[in-house]
């Protein structure tokens, strides 16, 4: 099958390695990825902050983007939801918006490898792991990925250990996290304060590890976060690096009020 | 209670970082009352529960004025008086003339947050007229002068410590006195209060127009006494509370239970037709009904935000909303707080009166997944924030920003751009200088870009 | 930003009429602006199998008790007994003024023509008190009120009960203090009128609604102070269901 990648704005520069994870892991199982080089970004920012011209222009140049493809993946839960979702009532008001049928073709990565292809085992590469499972809102609430990412990390030999606010939002939420900051650090910081004992915490959201990684580091937390296109590409490939290495930007976190 | 939501930022972050008990006795309370919701939800098959009171409310918001009618026309069939009050100052105002009429010195209440939106004790108490809150949490509130902080549990926010301490001081209970001896004093004072009250007050859950009856849901009993014991009972019932059907009231009965406290239905429910009238029958002498508009028209006309009105006042949305388990109800500034306030403020105050709230979320859509009547919140949020943009009632920075981004973000070859010099040349460092971002991190390490973007990593070929 | 939260309009009491008007016509533009939404009918929801044995169920599990009268005896006399075993303390009971005779209590030295009235309590003797049911518009609003705020028991009948929910159905044609007041409440209920589902029994009541209707479904309850339940907060501390017949 033809894959086009929608790399998304946070994986590009932030996240670039779990979004060449997410290339490998697709051409592992059977796919041809391309990436159109016109995508940017999907208008979310724009579309959540109530700015639905701007947003819907940027959805329109998404759509033109991505038009002739067979399929599209995105390594982004709430991008992805912007597509299938969110697309579709900007089109309500905007009929030059042909959001349906994308919206059909457009998966968000643990998604596609689930419900598209069918496969929940991968390999053991993540064989006695103990990850903690961060459930993004958009992914849980609006695609409804309620099993699949744990499917794919258990299935991949992880033990995803419970914990009590797997499903409460990070506190992200794009400019929430920018106009309500402390209510968003301590949304955070409840996420944290409960978090199990774990050799990292697997999200599907760059935004979301972002900010838990953020929050985590100025507390002085120590915990490890990791992609999930990252963990699922481990589990194939589980010779590669240390396993569950941390998110790439190595040891060049700033704090912020330095 | 005057609305003061226009600081929601200041007094949130003054409630976490001040009154950190705040934080964590809402936030256990609610996660308690969400875990009980949950469960009572999976012992039914909620989602057609949900759907089918989605449906009723529809209906009825879409006959509203045909119910009104038949509503009106039951209640004084079954003896009861009803009244229409536009706003708050005439349903103060009819209150007022009805308590003056009795001769009314002492008054019971039921908790209501209708009351509290047309501030009816205040105005009660200026005429001299004694006002008991008797639900336990109200009356807590009330001793302490302050306005609830959750629609169903008022007093979540306060811990077992600062009750031991107010109640030894007003009730001179013992200072670490137990619930148990602590509830028996209060009970104490509010027994005289409803054995010698004059009038009785309440909101109502429901109306329902086919029988003129008023349903009230609670789990002490203070609500049932309130409705019983005095010579008067004036129940406020804002328009939207009613039902069609006294078979729709089962229904209703039991959801709003379920996702209130996850009990199967309040431990007392008291349905109000009117007074003993007929021999043999015991209760009030008189039952009037105010009708309360009070902003609730403006609501009904509005594109979206009409659906806010099917809201039952369940409280499910505050429980599993993570932004109002970090600081209560109090940070919103006016009585509906968390998720609903967030989408019934504006409409009920106008946008201006209520901003930021529409804002005042992450739009995780947990709200939604807990309502009983399948309010679209995140959605009506949505709806407001682009009202406010329109109005022009965001910061210009934040909405030049946007339309910057849109403007880049349609010409691939100036987002490439603007992506590597925003990332690669110390954008990061340059962000903390920015008013907005200043905030963000001071409390998160802010991030480093990757090394290499994925657009290089794909030229380069990825192996 | 600040302001008051009302929407303050100069109308004077009296002037319902325009209220109600300007409500109605308001509502009615609003309710023209959209498309008129049917009526869903009537939720399908499953009827518990057994209504008695799921009431017992329910009701129990929500902090209700019910006791089993013996076959063997008259109700009169299993309930004398059953007040008696209430403990020392239980001497004043109030009855509600729709309980049959023969669901009342013996009380061989407190004969019936002095209902209405508390007795002053010999201790271990029992006395009981039955509560007229209308007497609002007598000279003594509170007669009704005062005995049943000293009784430590009342003793009620209800119309019927509900399973799903594990109600009790209370009407007002019983005395409402005799309801709520006491701190233990016996409810004798008609075993031929436990319905299963709560819409069922509402429809049922629907034609013959008296004033009031109280739902109780177990003890009163509050976990206002410090999120801890505590029992018997303003209502009965203990309600205790007799399925009778």
């Amino acid at each position: 099958m033809k894959v086009a990648l929608f790399v998304t704005c946070l994986a590009d520069h932030y996240f670039a390695e779990a979004a060449a994870d997410t290339v490998r892991l697709l051409r592992h199982l059977g796919c041809e990825v391309t990436f159109p080089d016109a995508q940017t970004c999907c208008g979310q920012p724009a579309y959540n902050a109530g700015m639905s011209r701007e947003a819907a222009r940027m959805a329109h140049h998404t759509m033109d983007v991505f038009a002739d493809c067979e399929a599209v993946v995105l390594p982004s839960g709430s991008c992805a939801t912007m597509v299938k979702r969110f697309y579709p009532r900007l089109a309500a008001s905007n009929p030059a918006v042909q959001a349906a049928a994308l919206a059909d073709r457009t998966f968000e990565l643990g998604e596609f490898i689930v419900r598209r292809l069918g496969v929940t085992r991968l390999g053991d590469g993540l064989a006695g792991r103990r990850v903690a499972l961060h459930q993004g809102c958009h992914a849980l609430r609006e695609l409804r990925l309620e099993t699949e990412p744990a499917a794919l990390l258990e299935g991949a030999g992880a033990e995803v250990v419970p914990w009590a606010a797997s499903d409460e939002c990070c506190g992200f939420g794009g400019l929430f996290s920018v106009k309500m900051t402390d209510v968003s650090a301590a949304m955070a910081d409840r996420k944290l304060d409960t978090l199990p004992r774990v050799d990292c915490v697997v999200s599907g959201d760059g935004g979301c590890i972002l900010h838990l990684d953020g929050r985590s580091r100025i507390r002085g937390c120590g915990v490890k976060f990791v992609h999930l296109a990252t963990a699922l590409w481990r589990a194939v490939d589980e010779g590669v690096g240390d396993g569950m290495a941390e998110r790439d930007h190595g040891g060049r976190h700033g704090r912020g009020n330095g | 209670m005057s609305a003061r939501i226009g600081d929601y930022a200041t007094r949130s972050r003054e409630a976490i970082r001040n009154h950190p008990e705040v934080r964590t006795a809402v936030t256990g309370a609610t996660v308690a009352f969400d875990e009980k919701r949950r469960r009572a939800y999976g012992e039914v098959d909620a989602d057609l529960w949900r759907r089918w009171a989605e449906a009723v409310k529809n209906h009825l918001l879409t006959h509203l004025g045909d119910y009104l009618v038949e509503a009106e026309a039951r209640l004084e069939a079954n003896g009861a008086h009803v009244h229409w009050a536009r706003g708050a100052d005439e349903a103060r105002e009819i209150v007022l003339e009805l308590a003056s009429r009795h001769s009314v010195r002492s008054v019971v209440k039921g908790k209501s947050m209708l009351t509290e939106e047309v501030e009816l004790n205040p105005a009660l108490e200026r005429a001299g007229i004694e006002v008991y809150e008797t639900d336990l949490g109200e009356y807590i509130l009330q001793l302490l002068d302050e306005p609830p902080s959750h629609i169903v549990g008022p007093a979540i926010h306060k811990t077992l410590e600062q009750v031991q301490r107010l109640f030894a001081d007003r009730l001179e209970t013992d200072p670490g006195g137990d619930p148990d001896e602590l509830a028996r004093a209060a009970r104490g004072v509010l027994r005289d209060a409803f054995i010698n009250a004059d009038m009785g007050i309440t909101g109502g859950n429901f109306l329902v127009a086919e029988t003129g009856t008023v349903a009230l849901i609670e789990n002490e009993g203070n609500i049932r006494l309130t409705t019983s014991l005095p010579r008067v009972h004036v129940a406020l019932v804002g328009i939207e509370k009613l039902l069609p059907r006294m078979s729709d009231l089962a229904g209703f009965l039991q959801l709003t239970s379920r996702a209130a406290t996850g009990q199967s239905i309040g431990c007392f429910v008291s349905l109000v037709q009117g007074p003993a009238a007929a021999p043999g029958d015991d209760g009030p002498e008189e039952v009037h009904v105010i009708l309360v508009d009070n902003g609730r028209t403006d609501v009904l006309v509005h594109e979206h935000a009409w659906e806010a009105l099917r809201c039952v006042r369940c409280g499910a949305c505050l429980n599993t909303c993570p932004v109002y388990r970090q600081t209560g109800g109090h940070a919103y500034g006016w009585v509906y707080s968390g998720p609903i306030g967030s989408v019934l403020d504006p409409g009920l105050l106008g946008l201006h009166e209520a901003m930021p709230l529409p804002f005042a979320s992450s739009l995780c859509g947990a709200c939604f997944d807990a309502c009983p009547v399948r309010i679209p919140i995140p959605e009506l949020l949505l709806a407001w924030r682009e009202e406010a943009q329109q109005q022009g009632l965001t910061p210009w920075k934040e909405r030049a920003a946007l339309a910057g981004l849109a403007n880049v973000a349609t010409r691939p070859p100036l987002y490439r751009l603007a992506g590597r010099v925003g990332t690669r040349l110390g954008a990061a460092r340059a962000a903390r200088k920015l008013p907005m971002l200043g905030d963000w991190s001071n409390d998160r390490s802010l991030p480093s870009p990757s090394p290499r973007t994925f657009r290089q990593l794909w030229r380069e070929g990825i192996k | 930003m600040s302001g008051s939260a009302t929407r303050d309009r100069r109308e004077s009491f009296g002037d319902d009429g325009g209220a109600r008007a300007r409500i109605l016509a308001r509502v009615t533009r609003a309710t023209t602006l959209r498309d008129r939404l049917r009526h869903p009918g009537r939720l399908e929801s499953p009827a518990p199998p057994d209504p008695a044995a799921t009431f017992v169920k329910r009701f129990t599990s929500q902090g209700g008790e019910v006791a089993t009268p013996d076959p063997d005896r008259s109700p009169r006399d299993w309930l004398t007994s059953f007040l008696e075993g209430l403990g020392d303390d239980v001497t004043t009971i109030a009855i509600g003024a729709d309980v049959p005779t023969r669901l009342q209590p013996r009380s061989p030295d407190v004969p019936p023509a002095d209902a209405g009235t508390a007795r002053e309590e010999s201790p271990g003797q029992l006395h009981y008190l039955i509560a007229p049911a209308v007497s609002r518009n007598s000279v003594e609003p509170m007669r009704h009120v005062a005995p049943a705020a000293q009784a430590a028991v009342g003793v009620s009948l209800a119309w019927g009960a509900v399973a799903e929910t594990g109600s009790l159905i209370l009407p007002s044609t019983g005395t409402r203090a005799v309801q709520l007041l006491p701190p233990v409440h016996i409810v004798w209920v008609p075993a031929d009128r436990v319905f299963a589902r709560l819409e069922d029994a509402l429809i049922e009541l629907q034609p013959r609604l008296p004033a009031g209707v109280g739902l109780h479904s177990g003890p009163s309850k509050s976990a206002d102070i410090g999120q801890t339940v505590v029992t018997g907060v303003h209502g009965p501390g203990r309600s205790i269901a007799v399925l009778e017949g």
